[in-house]
């Protein structure tokens, strides 16, 4: 029972983590390398709220507003000139990533910091004693897609994003502006990912590479996904519960290779991944 | 004489031989005797380099305001090693070859200490390493007064034992040489002692899910947990990850400090730990030095700790050497070096065993508010066999 | 068969064959100067410095190899660390665990290249396949040193986990030596690496950078091409990580780690990828001031570092040493511009192409069919063509003209049937083996290498059937007729050395007509050749594929929507509507076909010339 909770609330926060990420590759064909540094963000926005004195789930709406700000600036600033070199992209992204690092560790200092967890300890569930802050993860993992299907299925702007996704210059001919949907998607991704950092504060610690341990796993997690949200989920199921499998039997320290090995395999004897086609 | 012609050439050979030549032919400082501290200031170490150099700096200023070594005014030299090797080989370089430094003195990582020791070999001075470590590092020019796992594991077993009668553990650790190290000689001591280890399990040193770990530590039901991670981040997350999970068994932590463990918060109460030093020891020695600490550094004060005090000792260790040898001459110096002791916040040491320092073990347990009690001490505890065929 | 010999003639016997050029003598004395340099720096310079340059000399061999993957290739790699950690580690455990010897020295040094090259290997298969995406390459490249140092790190006392080894024994060589070797390896392998990016050779790795799918579709075998590279480079890499282990005495994960490989591509932006110089002189620069600058201001400097990197990557793509070797630059173009053109002469022409279509089919498509998901582009395609055809495919615009080309010239294109070019089944190949097969392909739009000149783009079709030279510049280029004929049509044939990107679009159209047919193919795929040439130009093509056609006996499939020019030189027409082939016959009949005007009429307008 442990062990299925463990793949559950293992995939869950890969998916947490990996949304922003995959909606910015989804629309953008980039990879973000600075999707680490957002989650850092995250992290360091729920330590402002808990040095506020607020509330510690305050910290998911001030982190998803500082990673939007932070998104949107830099958009317009590094990402937008490089829509014609994807390679250059990633790598500008990536020295964001270094940047926002070094920024905040001027600011905050090296050291980890505390942040107020909202819950703590564990709970009985189905029979067994199980962190409690993990299983509320679950809820947040599913709220997320839900809300994000439902924005991309529902809406205007969602259909739009959708029809870039699928085919940017057709899009472009149909008189959609790509260009703000690719801000628009930079900017959501950018709050998503800071999101991810402040939820996965309680289980982290709060430190300027907060966000890069998880940087290479998400990448393998978004690219064996193609585009979408269906195959993310099953990405994380699969490849989350493959490591706490390898962990549990094998050994953790192959268990922390196992996302990307598995993926890069996968990748090369099925290019389109989890997705359909 | 000789500078003219050759700074002439310089000119034409463009601007990175010419920038050398004139970093070579700055003048020497007269007289000083020059104390070399290549130290973490960016990368791992970078939360404690600040407290090591200030305590660096108190003994320097101490010293020299008792007139110095064999009147020699003493001054610091502090190169960054970035916390790694190739860091560490910049800083050792400029520090021994550009600065010509007469010892190296310092806390680092151990692969910038690894990385360090070729170029102290090359350059052939004494080296002082006044972080704990995984042990069994052996060089001629290399002496150690922090400690090793001999040293640091027995209080926290013995204590479990007794008080708790514990005879099953479980070891989690991350996957670098000092938490294999530290643990590799927990079992040991451990199984001698009677104790059973239900499991050993390492996670990647920059991993943060320890998810599999935990429950598998669940699954096994030991009667004590006894982590050795990177300092930092894997520790916190690891802790912070075992009190979600509601794991409340005996936890004697090997790489927390006390620093780390105020910012830890509720989730670091009760944890065990134990070391050479705690700010709140009680002698006349560590007193003073607090005094004058906080009296140096008043708000910019970075709390004493295990690798900072040591630092301070060893500067005071040296000074004694050279007091002996009567020079900064560097056989008699490393000779003079296992010779003496010096009283020091942890009391009196002397790096006579094999090339390191029977200390004094403290055991303490981390209180609700992050403050560190004192539970108990362990007197003069011995290394054990570090380098057994260095004289 | 007949005209082989006296083909053979044309190129002249007479004619004195001018020797290749190559920049030898150019970096001959830049090699020498930069030796001279080595070989006066221990005396001139401060231990400390001498000892960080022969790191930095290391550092530097790595850096160029990134530059020749990632500036040259267009491979972006964090990889290269991982090498050098492996050469590194070759020597260090060796010596640590068998002690020192020159026999255990050449082992590990041979061991060392071996492990490196079998890891490119392993990285080139996974990351090169056809069809791989670039972005899936790097990924991969970051994944390797992160696996490797995972490694490092698990294997405790024996490779001294995160503490890494050292104090073990090595050559017995003062650091003046060392200098000396460090320098040496970097000024010869730097001048190797310029001989051969200027060489022919060295432009197929532009062309991979400027247009992957263009090279596969010319028969180079770009996967292939890049491993090989990846070995090299990996062997290069480690090599260096072997000399730095014997020199500095330690290995530590940290040598093999992805923040390493990461820094080797920051050292190349900023001294300017596709440059080697530039990668070379940042590399020293950068790592030597970094020793001075990061004890004073640790975490400023890495912020600076990050900000110049981003700055660079965003505005000056080519980092800083082109601004600095703008100076030089007007003249060195210039050269490159007058100098540089080779004198065209015809080839010889090989008498496989006869032989086979003698004997064979040219083309023989059986119920070949491709569907989208649901939506079938092509159904059930049944298609023969012989030599000396030349076939217009005709149809309204989504007819699957274009998806037919491509089910013909790519193996893995199509969903069901089979294809047989030459009586050779292309089964599930990659296009470069279909241009084996001899399939010549020419894309819809110009597909053409921007960054190369015309006769570099000529040269790099050719290049399958004349091996290029690996460090010289072939002063002659030598083309079939048929190629001939359409750059003296365009007036190409004076604009040898034009960059590309300054050609006009008909004229790129010509080109890479021109470069399909220098490839000679026997069987040719056209999608729209003459969109956006001039009247005359069109007509003077049309002229050339009659005669191609008839001589040489090809096969040439044609994609056209000009019908008058379809009239004028096909021999017959098919017609292909909603992924089927609705007619197949002669001019006269698919002109007089009520069906075609009806589909025409009904479907997207085919009024006059164009479409």
């Amino acid at each position: 029972m442990a062990q299925i909770l463990d793949i559950i609330t293992t995939a869950a926060i890969l998916y947490v983590v990996c949304a922003g990420l995959l909606i910015v590759f989804g629309v953008m064909k980039i990879i973000n390398f600075a999707h680490g540094g957002f989650l850092t963000v995250g992290g360091y926005s729920a330590l402002l709220v808990t040095k506020m004195g607020w509330h510690p789930w305050w910290g998911i709406p001030v982190s998803f507003a500082i990673g939007c700000v932070c998104g949107m600036v830099i958009e317009r600033l590094v990402v937008r000139p490089l829509y014609a070199r994807p390679l250059d992209a990633i790598l500008a992204t990536w020295g964001l990533g270094i940047i926002i690092g070094q920024l905040i560790t001027l600011g905050f200092g090296r050291e980890v910091q505390f942040v107020q967890s909202p819950v703590r300890g564990a709970i009985d569930f189905a029979g067994a004693s199980y962190s409690q802050y993990r299983l509320i993860l679950v809820g947040a993992a599913i709220v997320l897609g839900l809300a994000l299907s439902a924005a991309l299925n529902g809406t205007r702007l969602g259909l739009q994003t959708r029809a870039v996704i699928m085919n940017e210059n057709l899009a472009r001919g149909l008189g959609i502006n790509s260009g703000l949907v690719r801000f628009i998607t930079f900017t959501l991704g950018a709050g998503l990912a800071s999101l991810a950092g402040a939820l996965i504060t309680p289980l982290s610690s709060v430190d300027p590479n907060l966000g890069v341990p998880w940087l290479v796993g998400a990448f393998m997690l978004v690219m064996v996904s193609g585009m979408s949200l269906v195959s993310l989920a099953i990405a994380c199921l699969v490849l989350g519960g493959a490591q706490v499998l390898v962990s549990t039997y094998g050994n953790p320290v192959l268990g922390g290779l196992t996302i990307v090995v598995l993926a890069a395999l996968l990748l090369r004897l099925r290019p389109q991944g989890f997705a359909r086609e | 004489m000789k500078a003219i012609p050759v700074a002439r050439l310089a000119s034409t050979l463009g601007a990175l031989c010419a920038g050398a030549l004139m970093l070579s032919t700055v003048a020497q400082g007269a007289d000083p005797i020059k104390i070399g501290i290549p130290v973490g200031l960016s990368g791992a170490n970078s939360v404690v380099a600040p407290s090591v150099v200030q305590s660096a700096e108190l003994a320097v200023e101490e010293i020299n305001a008792k007139g110095g070594i064999l009147g020699r005014k003493v001054v610091l030299e502090v190169a960054d090693d970035g916390s790694g090797a190739a860091g560490a080989q910049k800083a050792f370089d400029s520090l021994l070859f550009q600065k010509k430094v007469d010892a190296i003195i310092t806390m680092e990582t151990s692969a910038a200490r690894n990385a360090g020791l070729p170029i102290v070999t090359r350059a052939k001075k004494p080296f002082i390493y006044t972080s704990f470590y995984e042990g069994r590092s052996c060089n001629k020019y290399l002496y150690v007064n922090a400690w090793v796992p001999d040293q640091q594991v027995a209080p926290v077993v013995d204590y479990f034992m007794k008080k708790y009668n514990s005879k099953t553990y479980f070891l989690i650790g991350s996957d670098y040489a000092y938490g294999r190290g530290m643990l590799a000689f927990t079992r040991k001591y451990a199984e001698s002692k009677g104790g059973k280890i239900l499991g050993e399990e390492y996670l990647p040193m920059d991993g943060t899910d320890w998810t599999a770990i935990i429950s598998k530590l669940k699954a096994a039901k030991p009667d004590a947990l006894i982590t050795s991670t990177a300092g930092g981040a894997p520790n916190v997350t690891l802790t912070k990850q075992l009190r979600a999970a509601g794991v409340n068994i005996p936890y004697g932590n090997l790489a927390v400090d006390e620093g780390t463990a105020k910012s830890m918060g509720a989730d670091a109460d009760g944890i065990y730990i134990s070391g050479s030093y705690l700010t709140n020891i009680d002698s006349a020695k560590n007193k003073e030095f607090m005094a004058a600490m906080q009296k140096k550094f008043g708000a910019d004060l970075k709390t004493p700790n295990d690798l900072s005090v040591p630092q301070y000792e060893g500067v005071y260790a040296y000074k004694a050497a050279v007091e002996k040898a009567g020079s900064t001459d560097t056989d008699k110096v490393i000779k003079a070096l296992g010779e003496v002791a010096v009283e020091g916040p942890r009391g009196k040491i002397q790096m006579n065993k094999q090339r390191h320092a029977p200390l004094t073990i403290y055991l303490g347990q981390v209180q609700k508010d992050g403050n560190v009690k004192l539970l108990e001490t362990f007197k003069d505890v011995d290394p054990g066999e570090q380098c057994p065929n260095i004289k | 068969m007949n005209d082989a010999p006296a083909a053979a003639a044309a190129v002249g016997v007479n004619a004195v064959t001018p020797r290749p050029r190559s920049d030898a003598r150019l970096v001959l004395g830049l090699a020498a100067a930069a030796l001279v340099l080595v070989a006066i720096g221990p005396y001139l310079l401060p231990d400390f410095l001498i000892n960080n340059l022969i790191r930095g000399f290391l550092y530097a061999a790595v850096a160029l190899t990134v530059d020749i993957l990632w500036g040259y290739t267009g491979i972006l790699t964090f990889g290269q660390s991982a090498f050098f950690g492996i050469g590194a580690y070759a020597a260090g455990l060796s010596f640590t665990h068998l002690g020192f010897g020159l026999g255990i020295a050449a082992f590990a040094l041979v061991g060392g290249i071996a492990v490196a090259a079998l890891v490119a290997l392993v990285i080139g298969w996974l990351a090169f396949y056809h069809g791989a995406s670039p972005l899936y390459a790097s990924v991969i490249t970051l994944v390797l040193p992160i696996i490797v140092a995972q490694i490092l790190y698990s294997g405790g006392t024996f490779t001294g986990s995160s503490s890494g080894l050292s104090g073990f024994e090595s050559f017995d060589l003062s650091l003046q030596i060392w200098f000396w070797i460090a320098g040496v390896f970097l000024v010869v392998l730097t001048s190797a690496a310029w001989l051969f990016v200027r060489s022919d050779a060295g432009r197929v790795l532009i062309a991979i950078r400027e247009n992957e799918p263009r090279c596969e579709y010319l028969g180079i075998n770009v996967s292939r091409l890049k491993i090989v590279l990846m070995v090299v480079c990996a062997i290069v890499a480690a090599v260096a990580g072997y000399a730095f282990a014997c020199v500095q005495m330690v290995i530590a994960p940290e040598y093999a780690g992805f923040v390493f490989g990461t820094e080797l591509v920051i050292w190349v932006a900023l001294g300017g990828r596709g440059t080697l110089i530039g990668p070379v002189i940042g590399t020293l620069l950068i790592d030597t001031s970094t020793a001075y600058l990061s004890g004073s201001l640790p975490f400023i400097w890495k912020l600076v570092v990050g900000l110049a990197f981003v700055i660079v990557i965003v505005a000056l793509p080519r980092g800083f040493a082109p601004l600095i070797g703008r100076v030089f630059r007007p003249r060195r173009a210039e050269a490159d511009a007058r100098g540089e053109v080779p004198m065209l002469r015809a080839s010889a022409k090989p008498a496989r192409t006869d032989r086979e279509s003698a004997q064979t089919r040219a083309l023989d498509l059986n119920a070949v069919t491709k569907h989208f998901g649901s939506l079938r582009v092509l159904d059930g395609i049944e298609l023969q063509a012989d030599h000396g055809e030349l076939l217009s495919l005709v149809g309204p615009n989504g007819a699957g003209k274009t998806t037919l080309i491509r089910c013909v010239s790519d193996g893995g294109e199509r969903s069901s049937g089979s294809v047989r070019v030459n009586g050779h089944d292309i089964e599930r190949r990659a296009p470069y083996q279909c241009v084996a097969y001899g399939v010549g392909r020419k894309f819809q739009n110009a597909n053409t290498f921007d960054a190369l000149s015309v006769a570099q783009s000529l040269r790099i079709a050719r290049s399958r059937l004349q091996r290029p030279s690996l460090w010289s510049r072939a002063a002659t280029l030598a083309l079939p007729e048929g190629a001939l004929k359409v750059m003296q049509a365009t007036g190409l044939d004076r604009m040898l050395g034009v960059e590309v990107r300054h050609l006009a679009h008909g004229q790129k159209q010509a080109l890479e007509l021109a470069m399909v047919l220098a490839m000679e193919p026997s069987v040719v795929l056209l999608d729209e050749p003459t969109a956006g040439l001039t009247r005359p130009e069109r007509q003077l093509i049309g002229s050339v594929l009659v005669e191609l056609t008839q001589q040489q006996r090809l096969c040439i499939v044609l994609v056209e929507h000009d019908l008058d020019f379809v009239r004028e030189i096909s021999s017959r027409v098919v017609v292909l509507h909603q992924g089927r082939i609705v007619l197949d016959g002669t001019v006269a009949q698919v002109v007089e076909s009520e069906l075609v005007r009806t589909i025409y009429s009904g479907g997207s307008a085919m009024s006059g010339a164009h479409a």
